[in-house]
């Protein structure tokens, strides 16, 4: 019954954040409780996501339906995450006029955009234990002197993501 | 469309539209942000087929509705110019290109895991998704909030997370609440309605 839950997960995440990096915290969550991914593969995914065009939400629908139950869960996941684009995008489309001055999704998103960046940073944070810290204790320093190179490019430098991202995999090829 | 002298700009055809959209979902990179300038360029300045403040309008409803920007631009744009049709051609042109792309990633990923080299490089991938998750999250900060009180609900949804271990949705439920008590209190005291 992998098909209805995956449809289901991303309907879910589709309707509780607001598009990119405010959805990994979700999808992250519905991967390891569904037991769908490891933390390393939605690692990997938002890295792959970040490499590809699209909008980060539908790459990792559409990855995860793949490998969780092939090309028809790929469609389930994918169509799940983009279904408040046709049900409240044609809400909206229909009376435009009455929701260009409504306030009620205003006041919807005022908690919604606050609360889903306090869970990227949550999600940052585990992350960061996971990936920066061995298993059997102390630091994994290759990894840990990569992301704080990768910091100070993006942060101090804005280096592109896309750049960033094959440094750091030249520096994987080389030290690991 | 050679000389066009009528001042309604012509409907572009539904073909049209489609091609256009596949065209966008093969160039946009890091989320939505490059796809309104895009836009701009191909149909309030090339085409004249929107003007610019209906644009501007489309965009702000479309980041004020839950779900991923750039379908729900797709969406509304392509229902502004040609009715459902339109709405679901853009749609899935635009769905189209990182889907089947995505599809290809999906089936070879067990096959790059599995040679030496690429787990190599792909750990190395791995220690920069820290980094560029703070620079995405960063970013969204720069004027995302009305309130002040905001930041609030952010530092209380990283707390359920990271130390209650509550469930994603359940917290984004009570950010909602929260949101909803303080766009109340403010519209209450008459501040910050800036319109």
């Amino acid at each position: 019954m992998a098909l209805p839950e995956l449809f289901l997960s991303f309907l879910l995440i589709g309707f509780t954040s607001f598009g990119g990096t405010s959805m990994i915290p979700l999808v992250n969550g519905e991967m390891l409780s569904h037991g769908w991914m490891t933390a390393e593969q939605v690692a990997d995914i938002v890295a792959i996501a970040e490499m590809t065009p699209g909008p980060l939400g539908l790459n990792c629908a559409t990855f995860a339906g793949m490998r969780v139950a092939g090309l028809g869960g790929a469609l389930a996941a994918s169509l799940g995450v983009v279904f408040p684009s046709f049900s409240l995008c044609l809400l909206a489309a229909v009376c435009f006029e009455a929701f260009k001055s409504s306030r009620i999704m205003e006041w919807l998103m005022t908690g919604v955009r606050p609360a889903c960046i306090g869970l990227v940073f949550g999600v940052m944070f585990a992350m960061a234990l996971s990936t920066y810290l061995a298993p059997e204790g102390g630091v994994e320093l290759t990894s840990l002197l990569i992301g704080l190179l990768d910091g100070v490019l993006l942060l101090r430098f804005k280096v592109g993501v896309p750049a960033v991202i094959i440094l750091s995999a030249v520096l994987g090829l080389l030290f690991f | 469309m050679g000389a066009d002298n009528t001042n309604t700009a012509e409907k572009p055809r539904l073909l049209r539209l489609f091609i256009d959209f596949i065209g966008f979902g093969l160039t946009t990179f890091g989320g939505g942000w490059s796809l309104i300038p895009q836009m701009q360029e191909l149909y309030v300045e090339k085409r004249q087929n929107i003007a610019q403040a209906e644009l501007l309008d489309l965009t702000s409803v479309a980041r004020s509705l839950p779900g991923m920007v750039v379908t729900n631009i797709s969406f509304l744009f392509g229902y502004h110019l040609r009715g459902l049709a339109g709405a679901f051609v853009c749609l899935t042109g635009i769905v189209l290109p990182p889907v089947l792309l995505m599809l290809l990633l999906a089936c070879c990923y067990d096959i790059f895991c599995a040679n030496p080299q690429v787990f190599a490089a792909l750990q190395g991938i791995r220690a920069a998704v820290v980094p560029i998750i703070l620079s995405a999250a960063l970013a969204l900060l720069k004027g995302a909030f009305r309130y002040p009180l905001c930041y609030a609900v952010l530092a209380l949804s990283f707390l359920l997370y990271s130390f209650v271990g509550l469930n994603c949705f359940l917290i984004i439920v009570i950010g909602i609440l929260c949101g909803l008590l303080i766009s109340w209190y403010y519209f209450k005291h008459g501040a910050g309605e800036a319109k």
